[in-house]
């Protein structure tokens, strides 16, 4: 990620130099402006190479950026073939893979907090885990159709991409405990649960919400190719084979950005979220 | 005063407030080889010894978080357990979570106690003001000097109602005049709320500079060598005859015992 390099200048030990470090929090604030301004601009310029390139070859099968926008109002305005709007579609596959999400967040990061913290549990169930992790999202759909329908059957199929970075993310993080932290927490008294709740999660809370992170993606690519599968007349993938059906590729290309930029702004959400969480790993990562 | 062993004759209702009497082995090494002293309350306690004496794990021991193979170590008659006493610990790396404030550090002995939120934050106020760190409640660790994350650990080893404070050589990784002005801090906090402390280190001019007894460890297996009562008053003069004198005869039951082992190796290699 961008290197948010730390300037604040080590205090001494005098503590007259406090206000010197909250100066420093307050210029790093107008530093993440600057690259906002120029990916606009690299936008800007993208449109307009992509515009001009679809006007030199003038062919219906690759649509400027203008028809795009007009396929976009239309859709959006009065819906697709059947009359179904794009914010339907949307909201289908948004509700799919935050449900699937949530089962896979939700499963993963407790067992893999179980599998950090017992290395011998996980060394014992090894072969029955990992092999699973290499079967891809996309060729349980098949057995998915037969087993699942609806709702059940788009969660499933997020869930198996969501679960793995969530957990094993969660399981190396818990690694990374210092020694030194829970023996801070054990002197003072902590049981293990205290050590749990209070050294081990916020230790691996940053892993967590990276795998998080990864998960979100991972359940982008599968719920496209889910509902390319069939099986619903809803959701953004399905919208995109009815138009690729009748060859209209505008239509297609909105649904494309549309799923990237609903992918973008939850990776965003969860940047955030990082960011106001872990301020104490500045230095570190982000 | 007291010898180092006199301590344990009684049964629990020793007049000590911590009672030590430790053998322990790690598999076949022997680590402390019947180390036994006691401990006053509200006494500075120093430990001295060349590096490889085990004192961490005597300390691991004191603060009842590893078991002696045979012997005990008992606070206040009890055998030490970090659940039922109120053990301090200021460790020789930075021990700061950095995922906490300065604040939120210095608490975190009082919250797992569970002491009420109003007592807690007075606890806190209190200490933060003493130990000089005003203003820096809500700066995380990694916005603070190294000094300063120490002087945290120290304020959190103070600001509970300790029964025993047990420091690990615990400026042994600052600079020269930063490591001088914490020992003056350590012993104006130390003398405002009266604590038993025992500090491990390997510098004898800070043994002598900071204790009201000093007891020099030899090397594994360990034993205790002497039993040094410094009866110096504060604020002590590191320059003066008599701190030289007591620092020497600290420095001098280290080289005898360090001279006596060499010769058993002699003896052995010669056989």
């Amino acid at each position: 990620m961008s290197t948010l390099t730390d300037t604040t200048p080590a205090p001494s030990d005098e503590p007259a130099d406090a206000s010197a470090v909250v100066h420093a929090n307050r210029v790093r604030l107008w530093e993440p402006m600057r690259p906002a301004a120029l990916n606009l601009l690299a936008l800007a310029l993208f449109l307009v190479v992509w515009h001009v390139i679809a006007l030199l070859v003038a062919s219906p099968f690759l649509p400027g950026p203008w028809q795009i926008a007009q396929a976009f109002v239309r859709l959006a305005q009065y819906g697709d073939t059947q009359g179904t709007s794009l914010l339907t579609h949307a909201w289908a596959s948004l509700a799919r893979v935050l449900a699937g999400f949530a089962v896979g967040v939700v499963l993963g990061i407790p067992l893999g907090l179980l599998m950090g913290l017992y290395p011998g549990f996980y060394r014992a169930t090894r072969s029955v885990i990992e092999p699973f992790r290499f079967i891809p999202p996309i060729a349980w759909i098949p057995l998915a159709i037969i087993l699942f329908s609806g709702m059940t059957r788009y969660a499933f199929l997020i869930f198996l991409s969501a679960f793995f970075p969530v957990f094993t993310s969660t399981a190396v993080g818990v690694r990374r405990v210092e020694p030194l932290h829970r023996k801070v927490a054990r002197v003072y008294g902590g049981g293990k649960l205290y050590v749990l709740t209070h050294v081990v999660i916020p230790t691996v809370l940053p892993d967590i919400l990276g795998g998080m992170r990864v998960a979100m993606g991972a359940a982008w690519l599968t719920i496209v190719a889910a509902e390319l599968a069939g099986g619903t007349n809803e959701g953004l993938g399905r919208m995109m084979v009815n138009y690729a059906e009748l060859l209209k590729i505008a239509e297609i290309v909105v649904g494309m950005i549309i799923i990237g930029a609903i992918g973008f702004a939850l990776n965003e959400i969860l940047l955030l979220v990082e960011k106001r969480l872990f301020r104490w790993r500045w230095q570190v990562t982000l | 005063m007291a010898l180092a062993g006199d301590a344990v004759s009684g049964n629990g209702s020793s007049a000590y407030k911590v009672d030590v009497d430790i053998s322990h082995r790690y598999d076949a090494l022997v680590v402390h080889d019947g180390v036994r002293f006691g401990v006053r309350e509200n006494e500075f306690l120093c430990i001295g010894g060349p590096s490889g004496c085990g004192k961490t794990t005597l300390l691991d021991l004191l603060a009842g978080i590893l078991k002696p193979s045979s012997g005990r170590v008992l606070v206040d008659g009890k055998p030490v357990d970090p659940k039922v006493q109120n053990i301090s610990f200021v460790f020789q790396e930075p021990s700061t979570l950095p995922w906490l404030t300065v604040g939120g550090n210095i608490a975190m002995g009082l919250r797992i106690k569970g002491r009420p939120r109003d007592e807690v934050e007075a606890k806190v106020r209190d200490i933060i003001e003493t130990v000089g760190l005003q203003g820096y409640e809500h700066f995380y660790p990694h916005q603070i000097s190294g000094g300063m994350k120490q002087r945290v650990a120290i304020a959190r080893a103070f600001a509970t109602d300790a029964d025993l404070i047990l420091m690990d050589e615990p400026f042994v990784s600052l600079d020269q005049p930063t490591r001088a002005r914490m020992q003056q801090e350590v012993l104006d906090i130390w003398q405002h709320r009266r604590r038993t402390v025992i500090f491990v280190t390997h510098n004898l001019e800070e043994a002598v500079f900071l204790a009201d007894r000093v007891i020099m460890l030899s090397a594994k297996p360990a034993r205790i060598l002497g039993n040094i009562p410094v009866d110096l008053p504060r604020p002590r003069d590191p320059l003066s005859t008599e701190f030289t004198l007591l620092r020497a005869r600290c420095a001098g039951l280290l080289d005898e015992a360090h001279a006596r082992s060499f010769s058993t190796a002699a003896a052995v290699s010669a056989r």
